[in-house]
């Protein structure tokens, strides 16, 4: 028949269908269902007088602890990849009316919880900010999705399904990550200073970039970017580097800083030179310390370069009455 | 078929956690399904009805559209060309008529074929025969004028 293929598949297929089948099979769910099919084979419609009879209590009660299992094996599955439990997140209403779950964060409501599982949603209008005493605070924008994963001790794992996240983490390093779309942030100790006006790109199965400031010349911004998420082999990373060496400016010893730490061993030397150059180390930094990344004179180094205290970066919040830090 | 009724009448973003509610309801409401053939009959009405109470909450409507500028940084040029091309079209779906938006969302986003549809929804294989048929024909025409 002329319908067929609509019906059942089969016959010739109509490539219209075919078409709009491929177009929204993104939106296909693919989580498994609860079976609650089982139900139906156990009870069949004419013995349904006898459904509170004590003959069939084995066979409901083995029925509801399949239906029980399916559907809680459907939740976990869908809400809570890795089951470590933990305290929930404290959620406050900084705009609008943010919800968790079916619950409104309002002026009314006061503030709620985020629990393991669960899923903070903004609107376009709405802004909130969760905390856990022991880890940090993360303020959420507009339009965001944002859902806790995992909470147990040694390990936060948020999902940010969609939208923007601004993060203050005070947990040990590597403690603290975040599931994005294109990415998988972890916090290693603020492996990456953000201050206002500059950027840090990430692309999708490759992670985030190196931060640059937002008037960084356009040869130096298209160098970092294909340094950061183009170059395939050591060699193109090098000649690439060399361009980025030769166009930084006063101002770029943010991205130089950054690139201490992200270069090979071979390169470092040439980064360490550009770096010194445009914003000499202090006394107590040593060439042989920085090519061995030695933390506190990295650290020493970063307090020079007048982007604020890195104990301030690492441990406490940043004066969010600035511009946050902006990830692409 | 939960997913499926849901994104004919919610917000695509807001599908996923309608389907927890559903299934959590359904456990809730079990002991009161008499006919286990009609099962799901009954989980369709479930879906429905948490559809309709999903509009009944306070939240008004214009700040549950989706932001335009969602998941730009996963996507690249001609996928988010995709993603608009499929918006567009569930847009169109759900602007059809109930009876027609339901089983061409199963058929055409679930991948359910005609028999599967009738056999989860309690429908007859006829009843669901004629209204994907008068729904993917309806479609088609509002996909032209779209188009046109």
């Amino acid at each position: 028949m002329k319908d067929d293929y609509l019906w059942d598949g089969s016959g010739e297929p109509d490539p219209e269908i075919q078409k709009l089948e491929a177009a929204l099979g993104r939106y296909r769910h693919n989580q498994p269902a609860p079976a609650f099919d089982r139900l139906r084979e156990i009870r069949p419609v004419e013995q349904r007088r006898a459904f509170f009879s004590l003959r069939w209590l084995p066979q409901l009660g083995a029925v509801a602890v399949i239906v029980l299992l399916a559907a809680a094996v459907f939740l976990v599955l869908r809400s809570r990849p890795s089951g470590n439990a933990g305290p929930s997140w404290d959620v406050a209403r900084l705009e609008g009316t943010p919800r968790v779950g079916w619950h409104a964060i309002g002026d009314k409501s006061g503030p709620g919880k985020l629990g393991i599982g669960q899923t903070l949603v903004t609107d376009n209008f709405s802004r909130a900010t969760i905390t856990l005493d022991e880890t940090g605070r993360v303020e959420v924008d507009p339009s965001s999705r944002l859902r806790l994963v995992t909470n147990g001790p040694g390990r936060k794992r948020l999902s940010l399904e969609r939208g923007t996240i601004h993060a203050t983490i005070w947990a040990p390093p590597g403690e603290f990550v975040v599931d994005t779309p294109s990415a998988v942030a972890v916090d290693l100790g603020c492996v990456s200073f953000i201050p206002a006006g500059a950027i840090c790109q990430t692309r999708p199965g490759i992670g985030p970039g190196t931060p640059y400031l937002e008037d960084a010349s356009a040869s130096f911004r298209d160098a970092l970017s294909k340094f950061d998420f183009s170059s395939t082999t050591a060699a193109e990373r090098t000649a690439l580097l060399g361009v980025i060496l030769a166009d930084a400016r006063k101002g770029d010893v943010l991205t130089l800083w950054h690139l201490l730490s992200r270069v090979s061993d071979p390169d470092r030397p040439g980064v360490y030179d550009r770096l010194a150059a445009l914003a000499p180390p202090p006394a107590v930094v040593t060439r042989q310390g920085i090519l061995g990344l030695d933390r506190s004179m990295l650290d020493a180094w970063w307090n020079s370069l007048g982007f604020g205290d890195i104990y301030l970066w690492r441990t406490y919040e940043h004066n969010w009455s600035q511009r946050p830090p902006k990830v692409n | 078929m939960v997913h499926g009724i849901l994104l004919a009448r919610v917000p695509p973003p807001e599908v996923d956690d309608l389907v927890q509610e559903v299934f959590l309801s359904a456990l809730r409401q079990l002991h009161a399904l008499r006919d286990s053939s009609r099962f799901g009959a009954w989980l369709g009405t479930i879906t429905r009805n948490l559809a309709n109470d999903y509009f009944r909450k306070a939240i008004p409507v214009s700040k549950l559209t989706e932001p335009v500028t969602e998941n730009h940084a996963k996507t690249g040029a001609s996928d988010h060309a995709a993603e608009q091309e499929a918006k567009a079209i569930l847009a169109v779906i759900r602007a059809l008529p109930e009876s027609y938006r339901e089983p061409l969302m199963l058929r055409l986003v679930e991948g359910m074929t005609g028999p599967e549809i009738a056999a989860r929804t309690g429908l007859t294989h006829g009843s669901v025969r004629v209204n994907l048929c008068r729904g993917m024909q309806l479609l088609r025409e509002k996909l032209g004028e779209t188009s046109a």
